[in-house]
């Protein structure tokens, strides 16, 4: 079939076969031979002139394609190190296939089905649509959702998704965030480590930059869009996202406050069933945190429900909450 | 933008394309029919990936690709009997690792799933996670999420819903009263670390959304549930609104939007001073609208109705009474 005829290349046809040219080299491809040979290239090549549209276009397939789990391999043609034109390129089969001794049963695809189905916005909605893509093709077929369980997280913050690039790229970041208390925004450069979700907030586990230093800040409180650096860093070894989660947990367990609530109220129905939550007397109720200002503001959200006996510094953000909430509430027109 | 999504509409078609052939090859005569309802992809998909895979291949020691360098396809079978017979193949022998993104996004599921009771087998969890690592081509990225929150009352309705049971409960709904329920569970939902019954209310003769954290004394019943979530339409948002329901017009910190989103629907969002927005949602109550806004201080004002910031204003000052005392 002449490929001539074809008025166009659809990029799929293009990406597809640049990843099975790939694939089928031992030794790589260069750049040229790659702009000159294969469809979807070819056809734009132009052998006695200038290749620059065709060589960004290159770049930019190849980003799509390792997006896509396929590790497209980079090599230095013996003897001519440090040469960009004569890099090759190939797709190394032992990385690119999953290894054959995996295999998933009929019980783990469900649950993998399900835990996909956790996802239903944004970037992790498509990822694990594709994960499951990839589970069919080794012929795994996931039951019917199970009914009666519809579980779900969500991804509402506006920073999850640059930062989850940045993760990926192990790329450096700059945002602005407000600590509560403070009125100004203050811009941070921090090196990503994990995206954590500890009782339904977000979290960002971070190092500052060229430093030892770990934060963890909450995604809510980015004010700002998130820059993502050309600079990139070399992430620690560990398994940050459980170190970060622990920390979490950590604090959890060791803040405790204790509230007063109104007998029969909405307050004492759901902060008695709070996670961890304790009765330490009729109507008197210990409840866990992590954050003291999170905590004031679900408490706020009961309103004469709840009055906070311990600590202060808690008592003060509940105050200070309410007094806010008759301020901007009052109406100062009194004809 | 449009650019963007075309890009990432290309590389799903390559996915779906990498993914296709080693499930052929696996399947030697195969009709379009099985292949589309195995992926969950109309027909006309599958066939026309299968007829750009027929045209592919590698550009072989010529450089040209020749014949041989192609996929083939016996493609009378094709176009008179709607199956799929590959008779040559070319550079692919197995199925794709997962990406270290999508390896990551399904592990972090996992953990949400792991504290549910009948994922109680910790070592079989463990060892999914250690697959889909293993089958990932870099290293997954950091994602963690706690496991779900369950308790007693979650585990008594679990067990209704499989049983086809109805269950029994005291409810404080939206507009604050208290009352004894009758339900058919239907479906136990999540979001992050709250969970929903939804549900046939036998005393209001509905299907209603349940938060389980409002549930008092619930138990289970020895009556067979009348609907089952096949009888019922289970509409894909928790919340509905009903005709009672009201406008109230609220300014955001635009910044706080998001988390405001199943209330504000496709309502319009009006941008104002610097970092502000106006916008409608729509309430239940003023018992329900003084609790999402008191919970959210400084960050959401009600601008009207009237009775919607007397209501609010109200319900602090209450609580700042206690204090002062």
């Amino acid at each position: 079939m002449p490929p001539q005829s074809q008025p166009r290349i659809p990029v799929e046809e293009r990406l597809f076969s640049l990843v099975l040219a790939l694939l089928a080299t031992e030794t790589g491809l260069t750049k040229g031979e790659v702009l000159s040979t294969v469809q979807g290239y070819r056809q734009k090549f132009n052998a006695s002139g200038d290749n620059a549209n065709l060589e960004r276009q290159f770049e930019r397939d190849k980003d799509d394609i390792r997006e896509l789990g396929v590790p497209l391999e980079t090599l230095e043609s013996p003897g001519q190190a440090g040469n960009n034109q004569n890099l090759r390129y190939r797709i190394p089969r032992g990385a690119y296939e999953l290894p054959a001794d995996i295999s998933f049963s009929a019980e783990e695809t469900t649950l993998l089905n399900l835990a996909a189905m956790v996802w239903r916005e944004g970037s992790l909605s498509g990822e694990s649509r594709r994960a499951m893509l990839k589970l069919r093709s080794l012929g795994l077929t996931p039951d019917e959702p199970v009914l009666g369980y519809a579980p779900r997280v969500r991804v509402r913050d506006a920073a999850f998704e640059p930062l989850n690039t940045a993760l990926a790229k192990s790329a450096v970041v700059t945002f602005s965030y407000l600590k509560p208390g403070e009125t100004n925004a203050r811009a941070r450069t921090v090196e990503p480590l994990a995206l954590i979700q500890h009782q339904g907030r977000w979290y960002l586990a971070a190092r500052e930059a060229g430093t030892d230093v770990r934060k963890t800040f909450l995604l809510r409180r980015i004010v700002s869009k998130v820059t993502i650096s050309n600079r990139s860093f070399t992430p620690p070894s560990g398994d940050e996202a459980e170190h970060a989660l622990r920390e979490l947990e950590g604090l959890w367990n060791t803040n405790t406050a204790e509230v007063r609530v109104t007998a029969g109220s909405d307050a004492a129905t759901r902060l008695h069933k709070r996670r961890g939550t304790t009765e330490t007397a009729s109507d008197r109720l210990l409840l866990h945190y992590t954050d003291i200002n999170i905590l004031a503001e679900e408490l706020s959200s009961f309103g004469p429900e709840v009055f906070v006996l311990t600590p202060t510094e808690l008592r003060d953000a509940v105050v200070t909450r309410l007094q806010q909430l008759v301020t901007d509430h009052q109406d100062t027109d009194r004809g | 933008m449009a650019e963007r999504k075309a890009v990432h509409q290309a590389a799903d078609k390559l996915a779906f394309l990498l993914s296709l052939v080693p499930y052929l090859m696996d399947h030697d005569q195969v009709g379009v029919a099985d292949v589309a309802k195995h992926f969950g992809v109309p027909e006309e998909q599958i066939r026309d990936a299968v007829k750009l895979i027929a045209v592919s291949g590698v550009p072989g020691a010529t450089g040209t690709y020749q014949h041989g360098d192609l996929f083939d396809l016996a493609w009378d079978n094709f176009e008179d009997n709607d199956e799929i017979v590959l008779t040559n193949l070319v550079a692919i022998d197995d199925s794709p690792r997962f990406s270290g993104r999508e390896a990551a996004a399904l592990i972090a599921g996992l953990q949400y799933l792991s504290s549910l009771p009948e994922n109680a087998d910790r070592g079989a969890i463990a060892s999914l996670m250690d697959k889909l690592s293993r089958g990932a081509s870099t290293l997954p990225s950091q994602m963690g999420v706690e496991g779900a929150e369950t308790d007693a009352t979650l585990a008594l309705i679990r067990e209704s819903v499989a049983a086809g049971l109805q269950v029994e409960f005291d409810y404080l709904n939206s507009r604050g009263e208290q009352e004894r329920r009758r339900v058919d569970p239907l479906r136990i939902e999540s979001m992050d670390a709250d969970w929903y019954l939804r549900g046939w209310c036998h005393v209001r003769e509905a299907v209603r959304t349940f938060r389980l954290d409002r549930i008092s004394n619930p138990l289970q019943s020895t009556s067979p549930i009348s609907f089952s979530a096949k009888d019922v339409q289970l509409p894909d948002t928790l919340f509905q609104g009903s005709a009672d329901d009201f406008d109230v017009t609220l300014d955001v910190a635009s910044a706080a939007l998001p988390l405001l989103s199943d209330y504000i629907g496709d309502a319009a969002v009006t941008p104002t001073a610097e970092g502000r927005v106006i916008t409608t949602i729509r309430v239940a109550h003023l018992f329900s609208l003084k609790r999402l806004v008191a919970g959210m201080p400084g960050v959401v004002r009600v601008v009207t109705p009237g009775e919607g910031r007397q209501a609010v204003a109200q319900w602090a000052a209450a609580a700042l009474e206690m204090y002062e005392n």
